[in-house]
């Protein structure tokens, strides 16, 4: 297990450095730079600029300039917003969409999984129908369409909840919503073909022939076999959450870090995409991993290394 | 195993609940506080306002963008400030005198003037930030506008000195400044935000003074009380203010929604009282009684690369501008009440005899289709050309501007016989492109940066960083310097006039549309003045 553990950390490491090198030199490959204005300054403060930032210097010591910045974790201040360094930008940004990011994970998981349970219990009934009608409805629609919908109806029509923004638990719902509602359908959709297969099997029909209470053969007994398909996705659900908070955020208008994310490509802030794309890569990879280190204390027969079996 | 899952279903389920909770009260103090707002409204007039994102900066001669100006303009005033006509009116000056030979102004600060933390504003002060606008350091995009100044083009590019850039104070309320010319539109200028004034105390024991609410000083009619970065700002009446009896709102809250439906549905649900329209709803909205519009100074046009084949050739340039219907590109593509241009100064500024720049010079361009076809049949016989060489229009990445640059494609398919191709790139790209010369044919634009029309005409100088035609001519050149070092106003008119029809002569650009700013307004808002040159005024805004 430890071997194995190392063996991950190594690899994301590696996984890690290759992504800020291939950043670095995309970044780089893109025409235009971060003092390209419209109305820009004249040459001798340009050249001032670039010295300042050392872009003025050859590409090779730059990128050793910033692989120190990725290791030390220290970018400096942002070229666009100088008062404020990338970590400051991080620790603003990031606490918000984490916060955005685990509420509806945790939402869509529980709903998917409560509807996926019902919808196998009730297979073939009404409630199976409406609730995988329900899943196909969450599945296709994108949350960008879904989130100007539920603004529409909730805030502009019934006046009920707030339009957007991000400063008090009411405004939380509608976001969550959009951002849950996916991941949601697809949990409730695998819950409920691996639940219907789970139902099949022969100890729970023994478990039946016991005389167990239902809701305890469904709980204790189908859910926990039924959910290991559903922790296998995890990983992917997480990095489309994690990707989709961009897009909901823009719409509800919620200072995470989408916004520095996608702004500091269009205005060529360096550091910030450096910033921005080492700690998301880093976040999202230790996600997978601890995913696929749950999976393996979930499920016993899954080994997570070859020696194992020695 | 079982614990694992069970203590992973349970923590699942307290969080959720705790979420359903914290919900729940939150919604009563919600209720609470709208409630609050509504009986309160009598008492307490608070404006909600957008600013789509954060302001760049907040340092007058760093925030030189719509983003900042909207906020900068509100909490710090200038020398002067434009009144509701958009013409400069004393501010922070009371009055100011004129030498002989119109080169050198001293203003006279009001002794009411204040800042917002109690201090007074000295000349000192303005001495202080107008040096930094042209402080290499700085690095100011707006350090340009400062070069009227002696001494401060040289100062800005390295070649001179802070103690020689000709801005002094002469007293504690007397500013001295020297031009290098006697420019006609220079009291128009001190209301720019770049030339807004800054506390040297406090900027000089605290650099990032202008970075957070609670180290922010202003002289403005409201200062910041609150700031959370990336999300919103709080306004409030400054007390301090030499002219509060005129302010009427006590707040102004102003959020930062990047997304125009978003911002749209927020004005219906009553959390803004203003919006811009989104693009695909302006039929609808532009006819309701809601929606302003305004004029704005600037003008949507194209670049020629004259170094670039085929438009070297004059006439091919001639041609490609009158096959196009700038007419039904408002109409039909845009339509947005956008005017058709056919000049490149837009209308709007009065010349000493009262008549508008755009209507003494008139048209300059008129499709043709006709004209245009002989043009270039003329002009590639003069370049000997059995083809045409291919031409490609360049845009930079936008829904809109792709729609113009598609019925360009049609309009010279149909008038010229002539299939261009269009290309787009983001925009840093296409800017650096465009800069580099590397299109033919490419999407541009203009916005006023002062209400002068000799601020749009300069653009073409040879040496100008907005040029990027590769045109260059002597004739033009000279009608601008003289434009620009005129006392005579009548005759700084004349030189404009002829100087732009040398431009259109030329032809290396052609206009598509003036700029006008549309937005949405609550009936019950009142006096919110958008000045052409782009910033907001709410010193006379009220809500009733």
């Amino acid at each position: 297990m430890v071997k194995y553990i190392t063996k991950r950390l190594v690899l994301m490491i590696l996984t890690i450095f290759i992504i800020a090198s291939l950043t670095f030199f995309l970044m780089h490959a893109i025409p235009g730079s971060p003092f390209n204005e419209e109305r820009g300054t004249n040459e001798t403060v340009q050249a001032n600029l670039e010295e300042h930032y050392h872009l003025d210097e050859p590409l090779l010591v730059q990128y050793f300039i910033y692989m120190k910045s990725v290791v030390t974790f220290d970018f400096g201040p942002s070229i666009k917003q100088p008062t404020e360094t990338v970590n400051d930008l991080l620790g603003r940004g990031f606490p918000i969409s984490a916060e955005l990011g685990i509420i509806s994970i945790v939402v869509a998981v529980i709903s998917g999984i409560i509807l996926g349970v019902f919808a196998a219990l009730r297979h073939n009934g009404i409630i199976d129908y409406m609730a995988m009608a329900f899943a196909v409805l969450g599945i296709s629609i994108p949350n960008f369409v879904l989130a100007t919908l539920l603004i529409q109806k909730f805030a502009v029509d019934w006046d009920v909840l707030p339009a957007a923004t991000w400063s008090s638990p009411m405004h939380m719902i509608l976001p969550t919503i959009a951002l849950a509602t996916g991941p949601m359908a697809i949990i409730a959709r695998l819950t409920r073909s691996s639940m219907i297969e789970t139902l099949t099997q022969d100890y729970i029909k023994t478990a039946h022939a016991k005389g167990l209470k239902p809701w305890k053969i469904v709980i204790k007994h189908a859910l926990k076999n039924a959910l290991m398909p559903v922790v296998t996705i995890m990983g992917t659900l997480l990095a489309g959450v994690l990707t989709g908070t961009f897009v909901i955020e823009k719409i509800f208008a919620i200072p995470g870090m989408g916004k520095y994310f996608v702004e500091s490509i269009n205005q060529r802030d360096y550091p910030v995409i450096m910033g921005t794309t080492v700690f998301y890569s880093a976040f999202l990879i230790g996600m997978l991993f601890l995913v696929d280190i749950a999976y393996g204390l979930l499920d016993p027969r899954i080994k997570l290394h070859k020696e194992g079996g020695e | 195993m079982k614990k694992v899952l069970s203590i992973l279903l349970a923590s699942m389920l307290a969080l959720v609940l705790a979420a359903c909770t914290a919900n729940e009260s939150a919604g009563n103090e919600e209720n609470d506080s709208s409630n609050d707002n509504s009986d309160g409204g009598s008492e307490e007039k608070v404006l909600y306002m957008n600013n789509g994102v954060e302001p760049t900066s907040m340092n007058p001669p760093i925030g030189f963008d719509a983003n900042s100006w909207n906020i900068l303009n509100n909490v710090m005033e200038g020398l002067t400030r434009l009144g509701k006509d958009d013409t400069p009116q004393k501010a922070t000056a009371e009055n100011w005198e004129k030498s002989e030979d119109g080169t050198v102004y001293t203003f006279k600060i009001r002794d009411n003037a204040k800042w917002s933390n109690g201090d007074d504003v000295t000349a000192e002060d303005f001495e202080y930030a107008w040096k930094n606008l042209v402080d290499p350091e700085t690095a100011s995009p707006a350090a340009f506008l400062a070069y009227f100044i002696e001494g401060a083009e040289a100062y800005n590019k390295g070649e001179g000195s802070r103690d020689d850039v000709m801005v002094e104070a002469v007293s504690e309320k007397e500013l001295k400044v020297t031009l290098t010319s006697p420019t006609g539109f220079f009291i128009n200028l001190t209301a720019n935000p770049a030339f807004f004034p800054v506390n040297k105390e406090v900027a000089e024991n605290n650099p990032e003074w202008y970075a957070e609410a609670d180290t922010f000083v202003g002289n403005g009619p409201f200062k910041v009380t609150e700031w959370k970065h990336d999300s919103e700002m709080m306004m409030a009446k400054n007390e301090n203010y030499w002219d509060k009896e005129t302010v009427n709102l006590d707040k102004v809250h102003w959020a930062m929604v990047n997304d125009p439906n978003t911002e749209y549905q927020m004005y219906k649900s009553g959390d803004l009282d203003s919006s811009a329209i989104p693009s695909d709803m302006a039929d609808q909205l532009l006819d309701s009684e809601e929606a302003v519009i305004e004029d704005q100074a600037g003008t949507y046009f194209y670049r020629f690369n004259v170094n670039k084949e085929p438009f070297q050739n004059k006439k091919i340039r001639k041609a490609f501008a009158l096959a196009i219907n700038q007419k039904e590109i408002v109409d039909y593509v845009t339509k947005n009440k956008e005017e058709a241009a056919y000049g490149f100064v837009s209308p709007g500024f009065t010349s000493p005899s009262g008549e508008d720049f755009r209507e003494h010079n008139g048209k300059m361009v008129e499709p043709d289709p006709e004209k245009a076809k002989q043009l270039l049949e003329e002009g590639m016989k003069e370049e000997g050309y059995d083809e045409l060489p291919a031409v490609t229009l360049n845009y930079n990445t936008s829904e809109s501007h792709k729609a113009i640059a598609e019925t360009m494609q049609q309009m010279y398919k149909k008038n010229l016989g002539v299939d261009i191709e269009l290309a787009n790139a983001e925009w840093n790209v296409f800017l650096q492109n465009q800069k580099d010369l590397k299109h033919q044919l490419s999407r541009s634009s203009f916005l006023a940066d002062y209400a002068d029309p000799v601020n749009f005409l300069e653009s073409f100088v040879t040496d100008s960083t907005m040029n990027r035609t590769g045109w260059s001519n002597e004739e033009y050149d000279n009608l601008i310097e003289k434009a620009k070092n005129e006392t005579n106003d009548e005759k700084r008119w004349e030189y404009m006039y002829e100087a732009e029809k040398v431009l259109f002569e030329e032809m290396p650009i052609f206009p598509i549309h003036y700029y006008n700013q549309v937005v949405l307004q609550k009936p019950d808002v009142k006096d919110v003045v958008r000045h052409p040159v782009g910033f907001l005024e709410l010193k006379w805004a009220d809500k009733e």
